[in-house]
């Protein structure tokens, strides 16, 4: 047996063409966040604000818990939606806008959902994506929000709908 | 065994008063922030391999430019690069001591994050930032408003990341 094409490492249908401005998906796949992802990531990216890791220090503040750093929901999320909407990603270009609408606590779960705001051909090669994201709690209340701009791929000419 | 004031040495234990000791407290207070102030912030962080799995692996984000290096040498690069939003964290990360650490600090928003250059395995991080912005709360009079612009750089040399982000910060005469 033949080792699987290149063309198996990333799907059929994410290419730049693939989302048309106003495009609306909801992301199958949710997150449980857990000391694993909160309190490991934010010491790993030497986030020296306690209330994140030290649970003693947190009893009398007004959560009462620790908090998951926000930066932590926000790569979550933005890690669920990049299956859907950026496979093809060349490149990360940037974030605006982000917000935290309320705390994420440990045993909260996420979920994804994406728009399209724009979609801008660069060459015949790469295009320019702005993703609204939004993080979704169990309880159906929104935790992120933030504007995603990414580069991905375009559909290689040869596999184009109109050659085809 | 202890030595005494008068040099003789006892057995006797040392008696633990936590009144003795001096909290090292961490995170500066409101009113020590002005615009324009520049920090230059502590430590550096080498990123790794191993950083960049675990953190791939632990939010989902499967693109194969950052996870698959036969992929990423095809898009151009000689190895794969570290996923950006590691690098966006633990350049927030890197500005925290001298920003927002003090308890009740509230994250208010990132306004934006700018990843001007990929950054590989190696590489060392560091940091600093300007206070853009300082301003009162008003639902919060205990806490006022802040605004930094953060900068990472690779190896003392090239710009990476540029981010700016607001947080409240708890008043001196509060804590």
């Amino acid at each position: 047996m033949n080792a699987p094409s290149p063309d198996a490492v990333t799907g059929p249908a994410t290419f730049f063409e693939d989302y048309p401005v106003g495009r609306r998906m909801r992301h199958k796949r949710g997150k449980t966040i857990d000391e694993l992802e909160g309190v490991l990531l934010t010491n790993l990216c030497v986030n020296t604000a306690q209330a994140h890791f030290n649970e003693d220090s947190q009893k009398h503040q007004p959560v009462g818990t620790r908090i998951v750093f926000g930066g932590v929901t926000a790569s979550v999320v933005i890690g669920l939606a990049s299956q859907d909407a950026s496979e093809n990603l060349v490149r990360d270009i940037g974030l605006r806008t982000m917000k935290l609408a309320r705390p994420v606590v440990h045993g909260d779960t996420v979920y994804a959902f994406t728009e399209v705001v724009s979609a801008t051909p660069i060459d015949d090669g790469l295009g320019e994506i702005v993703f609204h994201h939004w993080g979704r709690n169990q309880d159906d209340q929104t935790v992120f929000e933030a504007d995603r701009i990414v580069h991905v791929r375009r559909r290689p000419a040869a596999v184009t709908a109109e050659e085809s | 065994m202890t030595a005494r004031a008068d040099g003789a040495i006892t057995t006797e234990r040392p008696v633990f008063d936590p009144g003795d000791f001096e909290l090292v407290e961490k995170g500066p207070v409101f009113e020590t922030f002005e615009v324009g102030q520049q920090l230059e912030h502590h430590w550096g962080r080498t990123l790794s391999e191993t950083d960049a799995v675990l953190f791939g692996s632990l939010t989902l984000n499967y693109a194969p430019l950052y996870t698959n290096a036969h992929w990423s040498r095809q898009l151009g690069h000689e190895q794969r690069p570290i996923n950006a939003y590691f690098v966006f964290l633990t350049v927030l990360g890197l500005s925290v001591e001298d920003t927002s650490e003090r308890d009740g600090g509230m994250f208010l928003g990132v306004d934006s994050v700018d990843f001007l250059a990929p950054v590989y395995p190696g590489g060392t991080l560091t940091a600093r930032s300007e206070v853009l912005a300082v301003r009162d709360s008003k639902s919060r009079p205990t806490a006022g408003i802040v605004t930094w612009r953060t900068t990472g750089y690779v190896d003392s040399r090239e710009p990476v990341l540029e981010l700016v982000r607001t947080n409240l910060v708890v008043r001196g005469s509060a804590s």
